[in-house]
């Protein structure tokens, strides 16, 4: 592995929550596992590769690729199984290692597959292991976890929740272990992870930069000093490295004599429930990481401070509810848990001396409790709650000229939209990650490797029966495999807005620039691009080139100003213009066509009647096949229902019908008004408009 | 094989902030490559090209595809350590480092390599065939409009550019190597930004304009012309100038790890971070080797605020977003304060 020159993991300044999971996972590995989040360059993945050397070793079968444990005959792999019949397996001792599985896997390495070599050469069937083979009772690293595509995901998530990777491809079949500790670091800016993954990691810590001037130069020195000589650094940190892995290597002796007494037990079942954790994992999760902590600190039974911790360090990504109650400080999780703890204790206490008096001592229980109530004298360790709520308010996006609403976007849909973008637009482009093949009627985009697995173990038998020379391998057709290519695609968002002078009223374009902006918040972590088109004065002008970035829309909208006539075909027309630009560049993108106007066109661009030619616009818009939907910024939706449909509530003289409303149905999209949409429902409508798009 | 004409270094008129991280760069490439943000035409492909002739000569092993360094034994790729513990020595050539281009249109396989599918079908072997990673390990990596890079590929680059190695499983091939580069990539704001995580690998920005100087302008298109008709003649004309430079690097890169950095200026430079609200530790690492190869270009034997002073918009401009905007204006002021205030 090439992690040798890496810092130290002692030498790491701060982050002692980061370091402590990591530790944590290497003393007892059943706690599966750790998914560090944090902004770019605050040592995570410094941290993970520090870890490398001090990963204990173990035994393991000699020979074995799986290295199943001598003393577990249930989990062992079928080779060794076979050859335990023959007599007994000689054992070697290993290190815990870690894999790398890098985001460009491709599917066939990280399961496994069958050997081209030996296929080709000697025609055997035989199975090449991959990365979960390496894995199994090792660490599983992947760096950037959020960025794994789908596929990859899917496969890995299987083979982590049976514990084995099973293999059934390319007329090979095979199962083998697969028990490995997870470890991932993302950066959340990216995009957020799918729940199920989330899940799989056994803890979560997330870390933010140090700001402690000291530390922080202290850091800065640091690397000074490891760059300029690193095998002198090394030198000098070894001993504190050495006592860090002696540390461990004790932990783990202990931890198996660390006693988790029935009322500890009960806290965590009692904690876990109500912290409102989904299923049943977190219980688990929490008790072997209470354990690890009460052997890391040489203690002998678990106590309740070290039940708090690995609450901490276990349900911070478990919880159900998003935002809101999830922020309540721990100091009032370190009072319920004595209270609660103490509740357990009194009731066990009296079960076990009353017996068969249950009704009694209930009431008893119950009692105890209330009159303990006052008492919360256990001081927690420390937690930042503050820190912790922060977050929060820097969500706001802060602008001169307008306050924005922050829009929380409920975390389930963001996670059906997320595999909704994620389309494959197959051979047609032959862009985008080759992720796996496939065998179809006519290859275009032909899958080398997948061929030469599908033709290996033929060529002995083809060589035979073809006249010899030629090249070493013959191939047929039908052993052709297809590349089977995927690409995320995102959606573009144009907002058609009227800049005209009439928005200027009633604050229309606040919400309007209230809401493009939130918008545009949640767009990066999906890989949405958000373009703005203005249309005011004589023509209409690209405000906003396609983009994700929210600084640059920022400075954008700030500057938007209002005023002028009203050219709404100008605005439709390059709103057209635009999204074409765009599928000539990326032909898989979604566009979706929000205007934002009151409808009364009054320039004309060709020289006839300005409304029919706007008309004319959105059915051109229609026929290219693009999502519309019009926000009418005159109007109130709830209003429009008492008057009817269709009826004229016109300030307008000039157009004696709702404008706005026909251009929704020549556009084929929504129609909604602004004053009853609120940010929040603007967001909505996108939302579900956007959801239509991309199952369309 | 003729060398193409590469324009002088020295004869790139104006300029002089998107040279001198370029400079910095090949100075001490730990910095982490620079992004060049500006407007097409503004002569920033050509100052790479340049830079790389300017470059000293580096050691490296002469039948190593990724060219490893025969004295840095911790970054040798597995073939040579299997070579060493075999008892072999490795053969030494030197060589010049050379931009090695990434396109945006390219395909996942060929930029972290693929199966050798010559050597799969005649001899039915299965070998690494190197893709631009490899090719990169000790270059230049160059990316023209990294902003309109694919996605995927910008992950790849991510994850190369973060362990300095290149881990490939795909397509029936487990293999890594070592791809250190220096990663300069080149954008146009106006189509689109790019992601954080790139953005922060980025050791330094620069923001071009075009020359706004009429007599600038006339002379960058005599000398182009010059050049164009008489590339030979035109380069003879700087050589003079261009090699200077290049011993001044050369000197520079000795003199590097002599360069003292105050504890005052560190404090500064933490503080300054931390105040601007820069997201973790990177700013502060970058612009301390900023800071110092800049020192060492200088020929003083100390940083002090100046040096600090003229790198930190470069180390910070991608890096302080939203509230930390409002101090970045005057950020020497600021710089001079914090270092006065510093106990030395």
């Amino acid at each position: 592995m090439p992690f040798e020159t890496t810092l130290p993991f002692s030498a790491i300044v701060a982050q002692d929550t980061m370091k402590r999971a990591l530790l944590l996972n290497a003393i007892h590995p059943e706690i599966g596992g750790v998914l560090i989040r944090g902004q770019r360059g605050t040592a995570k993945s410094t941290a993970v590769r520090g870890l490398a050397r001090l990963l204990p070793d173990y035994d393991a079968v000699e020979g074995c690729c799986y290295r199943c444990d001598p003393v577990t005959p249930e989990t062992w792999c079928t080779d060794c199984r076979l050859r335990a019949r023959d007599g007994p397996l000689s054992v070697i001792r290993v290190s815990m290692r870690i894999i790398d599985l890098p985001i460009n896997a491709s599917e066939d390495r990280l399961v496994g597959t069958i050997d081209l070599e030996s296929a080709i050469r000697s025609g055997t069937r035989r199975f090449e292991p991959g990365v979960l083979a390496e894995a199994n009772r090792n660490l599983l690293y992947v760096d950037e976890v959020n960025l794994l595509d789908d596929h990859l995901v899917d496969v890995l998530l299987d083979a982590a929740a049976m514990g084995v990777n099973v293999v059934e491809r390319e007329s090979i079949s095979v199962t083998h272990p697969a028990r490995f500790i997870l470890v991932g670091t993302m950066n959340p800016e990216e995009g957020e992870l799918r729940p199920q993954l989330l899940d799989r990691f056994g803890l979560c810590v997330d870390v933010t930069g140090v700001m402690d001037i000291s530390q922080r130069v202290q850091i800065i020195e640091d690397e000074q000093a490891f760059l300029s000589d690193p095998a002198s650094f090394q030198a000098a940190a070894a001993p504190a490295e050495e006592q860090l892995r002696q540390d461990l290597q004790a932990a783990r002796t202990r931890l198996k004599s660390v006693l988790l007494r029935d009322d500890i037990r009960a806290l965590i079942a009692r904690l876990c429930l109500d912290e409102a954790v989904a299923g049943h994992r977190a219980d688990l999760v929490v008790a072997h990481t209470a354990r690890a902590i009460c052997a890391l600190r040489a203690g002998q039974a678990v106590e309740l401070p070290d039940v708090l911790e690995a609450l901490e360090l276990g349900l911070a990504h478990r919880r159900r509810d998003i935002r809101g109650e999830r922020l309540q400080p721990a100091q009032d999780l370190a009072t319920r848990a004595t209270q609660e703890l103490i509740e357990i204790q009194s009731r066990a206490s009296l079960e076990k001396a009353e017996g068969a008096q249950g009704e009694a001592g209930a009431a008893q229980g119950a009692a105890g409790s209330d009159a303990k109530e006052g008492w919360t004298a256990t001081e927690p360790r420390e937690t930042q709650p503050a820190d912790a709520a922060d977050p929060e308010s820097e969500r706001v996006i802060e602008l001169k000229t307008f306050a924005v609403k922050k829009f929380d976007l409920p975390r389930e849909r963001k996670a059906r939209r997320a595999s909704g973008k994620r389309s494959s637009s197959k051979s047609e482009t032959k862009r985008g990650r080759y992720v796996r093949s496939t065998h179809v009627e006519k290859t275009t985009d032909v899958a080398f490797d997948a061929t030469l697995r599908a033709a290996a173990p033929y060529q002995i038998r083809r060589r035979t029966a073809a006249h010899p020379g030629g090249t070493a391998l013959r191939l047929e057709r039908h052993d052709l495999r297809q590349k089977v290519r995927e690409r995320k695609t995102g959606n573009l968002i144009v907002f058609v807005v009227d800049a005209s002078a009439s928005m200027d009223a009633e604050q229309r374009m606040i919400a309007t620039k209230g809401a493009i902006l939130s918008l545009l918040r949640d767009a990066y972590v999906r890989r949405d691009k958000v373009a703005l088109v203005a249309f005011s004065g004589r023509n209409a002008r690209i405000v906003l080139r396609p983009t994700s970035s929210v600084d640059l829309a920022e400075r954008r909208l700030e500057r938007l100003s209002v005023g002028g006539t009203t050219p709404l075909t100008h605005g439709l027309i390059t709103a057209l213009k635009l999204v074409k630009t765009e599928r000539l560049r990326d032909p898989g993108v979604y566009p979706l066509l929000v205007l934002i106007s009151d409808g009364r066109g009054n320039i004309s661009l060709l020289g006839e009647e300005p409304l029919v030619e706007a008309q004319r616009a959105a059915s051109q818009i229609r026929s290219e096949g693009i999502r519309a939907m019009v926000i009418d910024s005159t109007r109130d939706h709830r209003q429009r229902g008492r008057e009817g449909v269709g009826r004229v509530a016109s300030l307008y003289g000039a157009y004696a019908f709702n404008v706005c409303g026909d251009l929704a149905e020549r556009l084929g999209g929504h129609y909604y008004g602004l004053y009853d949409l609120s940010q929040r429902s603007i967001m909505d409508s996108i939302e579900r408009e956007m959801s239509r798009t991309s199952t369309a | 094989m003729m060398e193409r004409q590469v324009y002088p270094f020295s004869a790139i008129v104006g300029q002089d902030k998107m040279k001198l991280a370029l400079l910095l760069n090949a100075i001490h490439p730990a910095i982490g490559g620079v992004l060049i943000r500006g407007e097409k035409g503004t002569g920033k492909s050509t100052a790479v090209r340049a830079l790389a002739r300017l470059l000293p000569q580096l050691a490296v092993v002469s039948d190593c595809v990724y060219h490893c360094d025969p004295d840095a034994l911790d970054t040798l790729c597995p073939d040579c350590r299997e070579r060493l513990s075999r008892g072999e020595t490795l053969p030494r050539s030197r060589r010049r480092m050379r931009v090695v281009e990434l396109p945006i249109n390219a395909s996942e396989d060929r930029v972290v390599g693929a199966i050798d599918i010559e050597a799969a079908i005649k001899t039915g072997e299965r070998r690494f065939e190197p893709g631009v990673l490899a090719e990169a390990n000790r270059n230049i990596l160059y990316v023209d409009e990294v902003n309109l890079l694919d996605d995927h590929l910008v992950d790849v680059l991510l994850d190369a550019a973060a362990m300095g190695t290149n881990v490939v499983e795909r397509e029936g091939v487990s293999v890594w190597h070592p791809a250190r580069f220096i990663l300069i990539g080149t954008m146009n704001p106006e189509e689109g930004d790019l992601r954080p995580q790139l953005l922060d690998r980025f050791g330094l920005t620069v923001d071009v304009e075009g020359i706004k100087e009429i007599p600038q302008r006339v002379e960058i298109v005599e000398r182009r012309e010059l050049w164009e008709a008489d590339p030979v003649g035109f380069g003879e004309r700087f050589r003079e100038e261009d090699a200077a430079i290049g011993r001044r690097i050369a000197e520079a890169i000795v003199r590097f790890p002599r360069v003292a950095v105050p504890g005052a200026i560190l404090r500064a430079i933490a503080e300054l971070n931390v105040r601007l609200q820069v997201d973790g530790h990177r700013a502060d690492l970058v612009a301390r080797k900023a800071a110092q190869a800049l020192a060492a270009y200088e020929g003083t034997p100390q940083v002090g605020v100046d040096e600090v002073k003229q790198v930190a918009d470069m180390v910070l401009a991608h890096r302080v977003k939203g509230a930390g905007q409002r101090d970045f204006a005057d950020l020497g002021r600021t710089l001079t304060n914090l270092a006065r205030v510093s106990p030395s």
